[in-house]
């Protein structure tokens, strides 16, 4: 075990942090117009965003392949803006873990954000704030624990992401090789006690991250 | 500066009401409560010139939704709403001002004072756009009117009901509205805390001279604040005017009831004196009947009748009040004393239950206590033949 390559779990840890980044704002956004606006196909939208949490993951990743691939117009376009394509690079992998990652992200602050008393809301709009205004004042402070937890489930869906990362951004050694893939791989391998380390570590950080989502939905309550 | 006020709004098994909850601003009703199981219309029209007036109804008859139409978190169906020929809603012209940009202050039935900021956050909130020391000068000199000072720096959570309020007042008053809106804003608090905050009201209203429309059911708080009463029920205007004609001659059942004259009672026309100008009428209640003179009428013998007799018309003596006009004199016992904001009600068994109001001052003078013996006296012209509309 003298040479276990860590380049996996840093990369998972990257991956996860920046599809996080970009999911929590995303995420809050739509929680936020599924909680206070009303319009037409509003729960079409909330059925949609839940989809990546019971779709099969190669389903997801097929889409995301179709969609994103050098050959589409979106994928040419990422090409052309960047000088580089999206699939089979890391940067796919963070595509692939922040769509896993959304539904929990939408449904944990849109749960958070209807329960903020909207009097409150209304009382700011009285005092002569602007809606977008209302929304940094009075509802963010007031759902920032549902929203902190949501972005901790994000974070740990991230960096479990299986299958659609594989389709989205394969399984190349040192450059798309997310840990829950190369655990795959070792294990495949037979290389079981790196996948051993792996999967405990994995394991660890997943467990402390939901038990403190848990503690910071629950408690004081 | 004077509010004009002219909406209608189907109020359904959804109705808002006086319910805590709000519907969005986009309109939707689907999370307000349900007030009454059949619907029917808020249909009102009425000018509020600078100070208090009082919109006086019962839960559900359409107060808190006119204030939510005013301050813009409810949309009417139509009508008009404007300050000062300002227009802040308009049906046919299709204006629709939002929230923020109608200058109307509101203080909330549950006060909806920011849990996550204190005190002096929550009565700054609204002066964002200004720079920090202007901010803060006026906030301080706002809690210092108010007597909040000391609470600065606490949370809403940490304040008592009392404080809040003033909290709650500070906050709308800092923004510097153009009308001022308050809902049942002495309901939750104590009877030696509310004339406090009834002092500071006027004193409030003497110095600012806005259009303050003020929602309440508390007769006591109406007559206090009121130097005009517009009445509710079920979404209409059913009286309107300056609170010693609207609460001392109630012309309808509907509004003595509503307006809480305590001494309503059903009788029965048993003797008419055109000459005389009067009309005996035997009155009775659960605990019996008495008779009562009350002014001459159209009225037919045997005819059933309603007769009110507002409680601070009736005198109350230890003697018998001999060689005055007062044509009813009744004796009795004294069955219950209570204690309301600014006067002491005391009920007397005299044939039926009649209800006194009269000072503390009296009440002491005269040693007044339950089972002493009194004499209730009150004129012809005090007692008030109702119309049976309701």
């Amino acid at each position: 075990m003298a040479e276990i390559d860590w380049f996996p779990l840093t990369l998972s840890l990257r991956v996860a942090l920046i599809a996080t980044a970009f999911v929590v704002i995303i995420g809050v956004a739509l929680g936020w117009l599924l909680a206070r606006r009303r319009f037409f196909g509003r729960e079409l939208l909330d059925a949609a965003v839940t989809l990546p949490l019971v779709l099969p993951p190669t389903v997801l990743g097929y889409y995301l392949l179709v969609l994103l691939g050098r050959k589409s117009p979106v994928g040419h376009a990422i090409e052309a803006i960047t000088g580089q394509p999206l699939v089979f690079t890391w940067r796919g992998a963070v595509v692939a873990a922040g769509i896993g990652a959304l539904p929990l992200v939408v449904k944990t602050s849109r749960t958070a954000i209807v329960a903020v008393d909207t009097n409150l809301e209304n009382a700011a709009r009285t005092l002569g704030e602007s809606e977008w205004r209302v929304f940094w004042r009075v509802t963010m402070p007031l759902a920032s624990r549902g929203i902190i937890a949501a972005a901790m489930l994000a974070f740990a869906r991230a960096l479990g992401d299986f299958g659609a990362t594989l389709m989205v951004a394969g399984n190349i050694p040192g450059r798309t090789q997310t840990a829950a893939v190369a655990i795959f791989d070792a294990a495949q391998a037979g290389r079981d006690n790196y996948a051993l380390v792996l999967v405990l570590i994995l394991s660890a950080v997943t467990l402390t991250l939901v038990y403190a989502t848990n503690k910071l939905t629950i408690d004081r309550r | 500066m004077t509010l004009s006020v002219k909406i209608k709004k189907a109020l359904g098994s959804f109705d808002g009401g006086d319910s805590q909850s709000t519907g969005p601003v986009t309109g939707s009703l689907e999370s307000q409560r349900s007030a009454y199981s059949e619907g029917f219309e808020l249909d009102v029209e009425f000018e509020v010139p600078p100070g208090f007036a009082i919109l006086f109804g019962a839960s559900g008859s359409g107060k808190t939704t006119t204030l939510k139409s005013i301050s813009g978190i409810v949309r009417p169906d139509a009508g008009c709403i404007s300050i000062d020929g300002e227009v802040l809603f308009d049906s046919g012209q299709r204006i629709d001002l939002p929230i923020r940009r109608r200058g109307v202050g509101y203080v909330f039935q549950d006060l909806a004072l920011f849990p996550h900021l204190t005190v002096q956050a929550n009565v700054e909130f609204g002066m964002s756009e200004r720079p920090h020391s202007d901010r803060r000068r006026r906030a301080e000199a706002m809690m210092d009117a108010l007597r909040i000072s000391h609470t600065a720096r606490r949370r809403p959570g940490e304040i008592s009901g009392g404080e809040a309020q003033r909290v709650a007042l500070a906050r709308a008053l800092t923004c510097k509205p153009r009308v001022l809106l308050l809902d049942e804003p002495l309901s939750a608090i104590d009877e030696a805390t509310k004339l406090g905050i009834i002092s500071d009201l006027k004193s409030l209203n003497r110095e600012l001279r806005l259009p303050i429309l003020y929602v309440t059911h508390n007769r006591e708080e109406a007559i206090s604040l009121g130097e005009r009463v517009i009445v509710y029920e079920r979404g209409r205007v059913v009286a309107r005017g300056e609170p010693i004609e609207v609460f001392g001659t109630p012309i309808t059942t509907s509004v003595a009831r509503l307006t809480g004259v305590e001494n309503i009672f059903a009788g029965l026309v048993v003797g008419k004196s055109e000459t005389g100008g009067t009309m005996t009428v035997e009155i009775s209640d659960r605990s019996g009947v008495c008779l009562v003179d009350v002014p001459f009428g159209n009225e037919a013998l045997d005819e059933h009748v309603t007769i009110a007799v507002p409680s601070g018309d009736i005198l109350l003596a230890t003697e018998e009040p001999r060689s005055t006009s007062l044509r009813n004199r009744l004796s009795g016992r004294i069955s219950a004393i209570e204690d309301k904001v600014n006067r002491t009600v005391v009920s007397v068994h005299a044939g039926v239950i009649w209800n006194a109001s009269v000072t503390r001052q009296a009440v002491k003078e005269l040693g007044l206590s339950e089972g002493k013996e009194v004499w209730l006296a009150f004129k012809t012209h005090s007692c008030y033949l109702l119309d049976q509309t309701q």
